[in-house]
């Protein structure tokens, strides 16, 4: 199955991390970038993803301009067949159980992971995933 | 103490309002109401009234009946009844539903209404102060709530990213890839130091006393030169100064130099990159007592929709990791502090001017 990968994080080197981790793991179709929520629920408006393709969303939670939590609440709004297409995976280092309580609730968030980002992790991650579509 | 307690006494019989005046407007400053509408109008108009005197005996509503319901609606000041009864029920009541603070028998004799005036001013100042008190421990702990929180994002973040990046290093080949994973490794150390340091300037902030010292604008200039000129040369930005001071200017050099440099590496920090003519100006001027300070640059700006909040605590209005969002709240408060005042004008893609005016002390 074909995976791609949308990484939102304001941090520099966690997003450098985590591109590596997945590039060293698993063989995605893409990877893309951002280091602002804002263009990325923008590109994800614009362009729905390929049919038969899961896009894995690793979104952090704090973030200036437009938080995850922001982000999750936009995404909700988006119409449904392109909620479908992706899963929303958050990546935080955060410890409140409050926020990771309140973020899990939102339906379109499968899964809570604290940084930093492994290749055990994101293998696990990923196998649950494939179990989830499948 | 430099001013008169301030006192009010109502009574409905004049002559008692007149002699009780007589007797204490030397030491005092005797506020007097014939009824209780008045007495209610005085209380609104002199929030600072900090002892209430009231007989016991007023047509209308009697002198409980005034404490029960200023208990409420002005519960400052403290409430002494006045009253020829010795009767217990109308005591009780006085204690029980006026809460008051004392009662003092009639005829009164001026030694019993100064001591009761002595007491229920200390038993006034306690509770004022305790009510400062109280609220700077609210203020204090509703901080201490935010640096909790903030505490995972803005220590263990950078702390999760290093330990993140040393896991993997341990795959990478590539030197110049390494060389990179390093860059962003320092990047994130910065700015976890600038936190750190962010941090302490808070609380030197909050806690320190004022040194007041003569100012020389120049001198304090003459530093951020030294720190910001290499820097500047680096980034291509040009760094302007312009200082007139010809009087002396007297404030804490501390407070003062945490602000000019806060402002000016803010305008180094988000200056546009893309840009061909970047430059920070800094304009002072001290003029009649008051000094006058523009940091000005070309850089990214600020989205009309965030500047209200960009001196909120941990607040980011720019997606660069540069920024801690403590920078503008210390700048705040540290204006606070020297009784100064700041106003920002921005525009997008062209820049931002902070301009702060700071009172000689």
């Amino acid at each position: 199955m074909n995976i791609s990968f949308i990484l939102i994080d304001d941090s520099e080197l966690d997003c450098f991390i985590a591109k590596k981790i997945i590039e060293q793991t698993i063989k995605p179709s893409s990877i893309k970038v951002f280091r602002n929520a804002k263009p990325a629920l923008e590109t994800i408006r614009e362009k729905t993803a390929d049919i038969g393709q899961i896009v894995v969303i690793l979104l952090d939670l704090h973030m200036p301009l437009m938080s995850g939590f922001q982000f999750v609440e936009e995404f909700e709004k988006l119409p449904v067949e392109i909620q479908e297409k992706y899963k929303i995976i958050i990546l935080s280092s955060t410890r409140n159980k409050n926020d990771i309580f309140r973020v899990l609730n939102y339906k379109n968030v499968s899964h809570f992971q604290e940084k930093p980002l492994t290749r055990e992790n994101l293998l696990t991650m990923v196998d649950s995933l494939k179990k989830d579509v499948s | 103490m430099s001013e008169k307690i301030k006192i009010l006494y109502v009574d409905d019989e004049p002559e008692n309002l007149l002699g009780f005046k007589a007797s204490f407007r030397f030491e005092y400053q005797i506020l007097t109401a014939v009824n209780i509408p008045q007495a209610l109008n005085c209380l609104d108009n002199h929030p600072d009234i900090k002892i209430v005197f009231c007989d016991q005996r007023m047509p209308v509503r009697n002198g409980v009946e005034f404490f029960e319901e200023i208990r409420i609606s002005h519960p400052l000041p403290i409430r002494i009844l006045i009253t020829a009864y010795t009767d217990v029920e109308s005591i009780i009541d006085a204690i029980n539903r006026g809460n008051i603070f004392r009662y003092v028998k009639k005829p009164w004799n001026e030694a019993d209404i100064i001591s009761a005036i002595d007491e229920a001013y200390k038993y006034y100042m306690t509770n004022s102060m305790l009510i400062v008190k109280n609220e700077e421990l609210e203020k204090a702990y509703t901080e201490l709530n935010k640096f909790a929180y903030s505490v995972s994002h803005d220590i263990r973040g950078p702390l999760s990213g290093i330990l993140g990046a040393i896991n993997i290093a341990r795959e990478i080949e590539d030197l110049d890839e390494m060389k990179e994973m390093l860059f962003l490794m320092e990047k994130s150390l910065k700015k976890l130091d600038t936190y750190i340091i962010s941090m302490h300037d808070y609380y030197s902030i909050q806690r320190g006393e004022l040194k007041i010292t003569d100012i020389d604008f120049h001198k304090l200039v003459d530093e951020l030169k030294t720190i910001y000129m290499v820097p500047a040369k680096t980034i291509g930005v040009t760094f302007n100064v312009d200082i007139k001071q010809a009087e002396t200017f007297r404030s804490d050099e501390i407070p003062l130099m945490l602000i000019l440099n806060n402002l000016v590496s803010n305008a180094f920090k988000y200056q546009d990159q893309h840009k061909k003519n970047k430059s920070v100006d800094v304009m002072i001027s001290v003029e009649n007592n008051l000094a006058t300070i523009y940091v000005k640059d070309t850089g990214i700006g600020i989205l009309g929709n965030h500047i209200g909040e960009i001196f909120n605590l941990f607040y980011r209005a720019n997606y660069q990791e540069v920024g801690s969002g403590f920078g503008l709240y210390n700048v705040k408060n540290a204006l606070l502090k020297l009784n100064g005042q700041i106003e920002v004008t921005s525009v997008m893609d062209q820049g931002t001017t902070f301009r702060v005016t700071i009172p000689s002390i």
